[in-house]
């Protein structure tokens, strides 16, 4: 993908002569130029504090809580009435309940591989796009998540999927891809979430920041709302966790976020593969395509990256974003559904091509149904929108154009659900005993839980646009800075040092130090990195990554790898041991004539484990190595720290024995060049 | 620059996500307590009969075979529960005028049955048969308590799921000589180890895999 390679226009597209001058946006900047660390929190960061377009918001918002008011009817009918108001008191027991899971949870996996590969590709644009898909991701597993819950007879009784201990000295099947998915979508759950809040940390503190200041300028000013504007910045601090964008924050937080999204990547390999072979573990025509499980992955990206485009360019549009989500953006997004598309177009071929040469007269029998029968509505639904919808896309203004990248992506999404309906319904609606042949037909019922579930995840996705960033700050400030290293420096290290004696009242908690730049503070850093140690503890603070500031701190080594890694490792082999301990010894139950120790099926459910209990490890080491949470700190009395987040750059020396000598660290700072360290101001901080 | 929030909110924010994390646990292992407790179970727990009727006086101190009210245990699928006719055997002859036995002579006068409250009682999707475990060599003790030593009858078992399978799994330890069955304050014997597995033998006992099929119970 030409989008991942550094900085320029993308090499791989031709600038052929068809490309007037009216295209330029598509060889255009990741970002439009000019724009400042400060200008992209203000950007970013706008949406949640001041709610523009709040018209519109609401007009969508009461929509979407109609549409979640339909949800809640329907499963009220549905906990009265049982799953046979959605007809399939019939051979398809599997119809739109089964087939609106399997969609939900492929945008989540898409979202999640989407945000993930880039994020492991090292992409500096992913910015732009990386917050809204793991946000898709999220909602998506909480909408797809109700489903097993839903489509069950007593629903009340869904914990009896897990493992527990329960007084019927039974376990669940382990053998069982139903249980594997009981296991999947909970860790699923934990992945997305987690992808998506360690994502958002430093933002949150950003926005903590930027409502705390307008906090106290509302309390000077004596605002009537000046308590809301307190408790706003307090609950946006309390979900910030005391995050202040220390190098060794950023440290972790850089490496935990990377790790998070691998251990997403390989849970969407486990979960779309298992969703394919709990197909496959039945004896129905059409379920047993080796290239099942590719085409289910396929589809479910592409599904994911469309929902993700048409949230994208929706939210450009809204709230004007067109600085930090440019053309080029939507260029990517273009070729990537464009490139599934046709690996769809592939699976879809490879499929028929397969069953037709093969003898077995079943599974024709089904690719025929899917073409011709009462349902090949849903196959030509899917073939038109996943194979075709996304070939629009080999023009190049329509890569870039905002509408076209949003049709496509709704109909892929549409095209993957109806692929679903196809999958299911074509295979059961002819069941083996002529006697259980009774006709179905999707009904009211089951579009309305559909639909009820597009409301939640609506209304969600709403609240999420209104409250919390949705482009992120962090990663499109680390493209500014990469794009243009001054980018921070506005004022530039030109300024005076100022230091202030003042005389405190207290104990001394440190020395701080402002700079413009992070190469002043790495600069400052290593100039006294021979203090460090012993009485002295370094640290510098900014609102991006810093891995210079790393080396003069001594913390290149330091890794939360190995936790993530034992996490996994325990987690993964406990279940495992679990599953070998219940089915070969505790509850020996002959089933199917698999064998006792049937390990090959306890492997699906273990690596979700696996990497679920990773990820839980990955949260306990971010909070643990960081000593977080901290939400009263002595750093935060810092004049100026608010800008920690925003466009500053802090150093702190804290006292940490009675050899500390705050007016050796502060005559060494201001002994620096200009130009290599010399701080803006130093100041001496009460405890 | 002023602090968002006090030094206290650090010690509350933590206390916080640690109770958090302590009710995610606790929830699962107190709703677990509560599901095995008497309060649910009814174990140990005598409820108020129309007449206060003593195990323990009839069939322990007089000796009175389980069989002389009990009179379907092996032969039907449930014990049953004694008519008014079984009580006036012989309280049409002793105890004639008690006040305690009022309720026993008006159900008797106006055939009406006494409405007993019934202890063990299994869900409607158990097919439960009570002849064939007795006549195979489980004995009424082993479900039911020592019965005779109750001055109030109460549950001495939970029929919980577990409870059948333990025995279903392992018939061998729990099944004894025919004229054991009846011995209210059996023990297994020393030599159960052996003695068991010839029981199961003789009786024709299927344990373990075929007595745990799910269709032995749920039909």
């Amino acid at each position: 993908m030409s989008g991942t390679r550094r900085g320029g226009p993308p090499p791989g597209s031709p600038p052929g002569p068809r490309s007037a001058p009216r295209l330029g946006p598509r060889f255009g900047p990741l970002l439009a130029s000019g724009e400042t660390l400060r200008d992209i929190g203000g950007a970013v960061s706008a949406i949640p504090l001041t709610h523009p377009g709040n018209r519109r918001w609401w007009i969508a918002f009461a929509a979407a809580l109609a549409l979640l008011g339909v949800f809640a009817l329907t499963l009220g009918y549905l906990l009265y009435a049982g799953p046979g108001i959605w007809g399939n008191n019939n051979a398809v027991v599997w119809a739109l309940d089964i087939a609106s899971y399997d969609w939900w949870i492929g945008v989540a996996c898409g979202s999640v591989l989407v945000s993930g590969v880039l994020m492991l590709l090292e992409a500096e644009w992913r910015g732009a796009v990386n917050r809204i898909a793991e946000t898709v991701a999220l909602l998506a597993t909480a909408a797809a998540g109700l489903y097993p819950i839903i489509h069950l007879g007593r629903p009340w009784f869904f914990f009896w999927n897990l493992p527990y201990p329960n007084t019927y000295d039974l376990w669940p099947q382990f053998r069982s891809p139903l249980l594997w998915d009981a296991i999947d979508i909970v860790s699923f759950l934990v992945i997305a979430l987690s992808l998506w809040y360690i994502g958002l940390l430093p933002d949150l503190a950003t926005l903590r920041d930027r409502a705390h200041a307008e906090a106290m300028r509302q309390r000077e000013v004596g605002a009537p709302t000046r308590r809301v504007a307190l408790l706003r910045a307090q609950v946006y601090g309390i979900v910030a966790s005391g995050w202040r964008g220390s190098a060794a924050h950023w440290q972790i937080w850089g490496q935990a976020y990377r790790t998070v999204a691998l251990l997403g990547v390989l849970l969407v390999i486990s979960v779309q593969t298992g969703a394919s072979v709990m197909l496959a573990g039945s004896l129905m025509p059409g379920w047993h395509g080796t290239l099942l499980p590719i085409s289910f992955l396929v589809h479910a990206v592409l599904s994911g990256v469309g929902v993700t485009a048409a949230i994208v360019v929706t939210v450009r549009v809204v709230y004007g974003l067109d600085a930090l989500i440019t053309a080029r953006h939507l260029d990517v997004l273009g070729r990537l559904m464009l490139c599934l598309g046709c690996a769809s177009a592939y699976c879809y071929a490879a499929e028929a091509f397969g069953t037709l040469l093969n003898g077995h007269a079943p599974e024709r029998a089904v690719l025929i149904r899917r073409f011709t029968g009462a349902h090949a509505p849903a196959f030509w639904t899917a073939v038109i929108c996943l194979v075709g919808a996304p070939q629009v896309l080999w023009s190049a203004r329509a890569r870039v154009s905002p509408l076209a990248i949003a049709a496509v992506g709704l109909l892929a999404a549409a095209g993957a659900y109806a692929d679903h309906v196809m999958v299911l319904v074509v295979t059961l609606t002819q069941d083996f005993l002529p006697a259980a042949r009774l006709s179905y037909a999707e009904n009211a019922w089951g579009i309305a839980t559909f639909a009820g579930s597009v409301g939640l995840f609506l209304t969600l996705l709403l609240l999420f646009l209104r409250y919390l960033p949705a482009v992120s700050i962090a990663e499109t400030r680390r493209l500014a800075l990469a794009q243009a290293p001054a980018a921070g420096a506005a004022e530039a290290a030109r300024g005076v040092r100022r230091p202030e004696a003042e005389p405190h009242a207290g104990p001394l908690w440190g020395v701080a130090a402002a700079f413009a730049t992070q190469a002043d503070l790495a600069a400052a850093l290593q100039a006294l990195s021979g203090m460090r140690g012993g009485d002295v503890h370094l640290d510098g603070h900014g609102p991006v990554p810093m891995p210079r500031a790393l080396r003069p701190l001594g913390l290149e080594g330091r890794s939360i790898l190995p936790y993530a890694l034992a996490g996994a490792l325990l987690g993964g082999g406990a279940f495992y041991a679990l599953c070998v301990y219940a089915t070969a010894y505790d509850y020996v139950f002959l089933i199917g004539g698999r064998p006792r120790f049937s390990w090959p099926s306890f492997v699906v459910p273990s690596v979700s484990c696996a990497m679920m209990t990773g990820c839980l490890a990955i949260h306990v080491a971010l909070l643990v190595l960081n000593r977080l949470p901290r939400l009263n700190h002595p750093a935060f009395n810092i004049p100026g720290f608010l800008r920690a987040s925003d466009d500053r750059f802090f150093l702190s020396a804290e006292a940490q024995g009675d050899g500390f000598d705050a007016g050796r660290i502060e005559r060494r700072l201001a002994a620096l060049p200009a130009e290599a360290g010399r701080p803006l101001e130093i100041r001496r901080i009460p405890r | 620059m002023a602090q968002l929030f006090a030094p206290g909110a650090d010690a509350l924010y933590r206390l916080a996500l640690m109770t958090g994390l302590a009710c995610l646990v606790a929830v699962p292992v107190v709703a677990a307590g509560i599901v095995r407790s008497s309060y649910v179970t009814g174990v140990g727990i005598a409820p108020a009969q129309p007449v206060p009727f003593s195990h323990k006086h009839h069939a322990g101190e007089l000796g009175i075979d389980c069989r002389y009210c009990h009179t379907g245990v092996e032969r039907l699928a449930t014990a049953g529960i004694p008519p008014t006719h079984t009580c006036m055997t012989c309280h049409s002859q002793i105890w004639t005028g008690s006040d305690m036995l009022k309720p026993v002579r008006e159900s008797y006068d106006e055939k009406k049955p006494l409405r007993w409250v019934r202890l063990n009682r299994l869900p409607d999707y158990v097919y439960y048969n009570h002849s064939v475990h007795v006549t195979k060599g489980i004995g009424c003790s082993t479900c039911h308590g020592d019965v005779t030593s109750m001055q109030m009858t109460y549950r001495a078992n939970a029929f919980e799921m577990q409870f059948c399978l333990d025995c279903h799994r392992a018939p061998e330890k729990y099944v004894r000589e025919p004229d054991q069955v009846w011995n209210m304050t059996w023990t297994p014997p020393a030599d159960q180890a052996t003695r068991g597995p010839e029981l199961v033998a003789r009786n024709h006992i299927r344990g373990g895999a075929r007595l745990t099929e799910c269709g032995i119970c749920h039909r």
